[in-house]
């Protein structure tokens, strides 16, 4: 195990995780001194009942609760801006957050204007700007994958201004998370595959790139060992709690892991893929991820050899040569990605040239590849990668996950 | 009104001589290099007009500021950030925190990993800056310190290693 001389480990979220734990949450609220919570959620969400669910498990303590379903997936500060005003017209004094990232995004950005009594988001903006504690705010993730419930961090898009907000601050973190199996258990199986494989990219990234730490290793480990033995399971088995609450508790564990460690050049290429053709994160994160270990293998193939026992179970670690085992953890996580794909009938996608959007056009063309490489140049995560990556380097391992084709590693450049 | 006095922090004298001394060196090697590497010369070419970036330890100093001006000009602007407008912030959290920068015994993608460096600004151009900075150390330092202080030793040709460190290290010193 590997100890830095130096790294910082906060995890300050109350977890509340199991069956039935939608009906905790007003006496969650009531502990926290609150009593009229805003449901902040998108249309997605409410559409396929999960509003009506958390509602109803809250009726007794909390007959009325205001409803605020408008939240569009590229939510910004107009959105933020009107829901602070919903807030104030109902005299609420909580947020419960039911949703994705975009969503618990926004709700964070309503509880900064909310709790500091403010018009102007901006002035907020950056590291640690916020100095004391907001309004209470209950997150209710409705995917496992995205682990936003556990991060510090918020993004908000400004569309008139044409740039993005980015916020940091350990008062932003929500005061709890509330995991109820019953929150995914509609979620399509296509889409459990790659949301969970998010989570296992986010794990997998915080052990192996340059900001891990023995904290964060550990939640990072337990994530994917939890991950590889359910996700099958469950793409097959939609009904499955065990295994939903399984992939949900995964989810949060990688969230840990990674908003402690940060991720790499997998999320790297993958926020560009996904800023370029709208890719779904989850499906860009499954496709990249044995690239991302493939190119950085000289420089972590220790780490990446330790990952075989999550991965693939103490027997196969134990009967597998120490030469082998990085190379054979990443020949599971492909064998992972193509058992989904069996299971999904096809609709998880084990390579980019498979990815077709609703309408059944090819998502990624061959011009898109060079502004993906660009654009991946300018993100941050792009720091944490332990080898360097240019825009020659980009473009080489997009091109074979384009193919599905392993890298050339005879083609990586060393220093 | 009396005149302001100044009141310099105390101790580890030595040090802030040394860094004083790298980061003037360091700022005036990035004008050096954009007027002669490719690649620092393109970088320099997608940053903004009027765009300055500084270098230093919190909370006072040593920094350097180097900038881009109307004219597209690279300029080393000295070592005094208040009476300039920063658009990215590169901040080592302590004086320690940057000698271990500039002894090389810490890499800026170790030193930001282990919380050492906050960055302040919008993140492609700090790439970017990050990319400079990486290109200017392989001129500086002879290759076994270059090794540490960065990702990944570049492959350049015999004549690029030689001319250019020339160049780089004779306009760093003449300041042109
Ligand atoms: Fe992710």
């Amino acid at each position: 195990m590997y100890v830095p001389d130096y790294y910082e480990f906060c995890c300050g979220v109350k977890t509340v995780a199991g069956h039935g734990t939608l009906e905790r949450i007003p006496a969650l609220l009531s502990d926290m001194g609150a009593q009229k919570p805003l449901i902040i959620t998108d249309k997605g969400v409410s559409g396929a009942g999960l509003v009506d669910t958390v509602i109803a498990s809250m009726a007794e303590a909390l007959p009325t609760c205001p409803v605020e379903d408008d939240v569009p997936p590229d939510s910004d500060l107009k959105v933020v801006n009107r829901l602070a005003s919903v807030y104030r017209k109902h005299k609420c004094d909580a947020i419960i957050a039911v949703g994705g990232g975009s969503v618990l995004d926004t709700a964070k950005g309503v509880n900064i204007l909310v709790s500091q009594g403010a018009d102007d988001l901006m002035a907020f903006t950056g590291a640690n700007a916020l100095k004391q504690k907001l309004n209470p705010l209950i997150a209710v993730p409705t995917t496992a994958g995205t682990g936003s419930e556990v991060t510090v961090a918020a993004v908000i898009a400004d569309h008139e201004a044409k740039k993005k907000m980015l916020f940091g601050s350990p008062f932003l973190l929500p005061d709890a998370a509330v995991i109820d199996p019953r929150m995914t258990l509609t979620l399509p199986p296509h889409i459990t595959a790659a949301t969970a494989m998010d989570a296992m990219a986010h794990a997998v990234e915080a052990y192996t790139c340059l900001s891990k730490n023995p904290l964060s290793d550990a939640h990072a480990l337990e994530a994917i060992e939890l991950i590889r033995t359910h996700i099958v399971n469950v793409v097959r088995n939609p009904d499955d709690r065990e295994g939903r609450l399984a992939l949900a508790t995964a989810a949060t564990l990688a969230g840990i892991a990674f908003s402690n460690s940060t991720v790499g050049m997998v999320h790297t290429l993958g926020h560009s893929v996904g800023a370029v053709c709208h890719v779904p994160h989850g499906t860009c994160m499954a496709i990249l991820l044995p690239y991302g270990l493939e190119y950085n293998l000289h420089k972590i193939e220790e780490k990446t050899a330790e990952l075989l026992f999550p991965m693939a179970g103490s027997e196969v670690y134990a009967t597998t040569p120490p030469k082998e085992r990085a190379t054979t953890a990443i020949a599971a996580i492909r064998k992972l990605n193509q058992d989904l794909f069996d299971a999904t009938d096809g609709r998880h996608f084990t390579c980019f040239s498979q990815v077709k959007d609703p309408q059944g056009r090819q998502s990624i063309t061959g011009p898109d590849i060079e502004t993906i490489a660009a654009t991946a140049l300018g993100d941050g995560t792009i720091f944490y990668n332990p080898e360097d990556l240019d825009f020659e380097d980009c473009m080489m391992v997009l091109s074979a996950a384009w193919d599905g084709a392993p890298l050339d590693r005879s083609k990586i450049k060393q220093g | 009104m009396e005149d302001f006095v100044e009141i310099k922090p105390k101790g580890k004298p030595l040090k802030r001589i040394y860094l004083n001394l790298m980061l003037w060196f360091v700022g005036r090697a990035i004008q050096a290099s954009a007027k002669v590497d490719k690649k620092v010369k393109q970088e320099f070419e997608d940053l903004p007009k009027g765009y300055n970036f500084a270098l230093g330890a919190f909370p006072n100093g040593p920094w350097m500021v180097v900038g881009k001006d109307d004219d597209g000009r690279v300029r080393y602007l000295g070592r005094n950030v208040k009476d300039k407008t920063i658009d990215l912030w590169m901040t080592l959290k302590s004086v320690e925190a940057l000698f271990l920068l500039f002894t090389f015994q810490e890499s800026t993608p170790v030193s930001n990993a282990r919380s050492r460096l906050f960055v302040e600004g919008d993140l492609p151009h700090a790439c970017a800056v990050v990319r400079i900075m990486d290109i200017v150390q392989v001129y500086l330092l002879p290759k076994f310190i270059a090794k540490l202080a960065i990702k990944r030793y570049p492959r350049w040709s015999l004549k690029q290693h030689i001319i250019g460190r020339i160049l780089v290290n004779a306009r760093t010193l003449i300041g042109y």
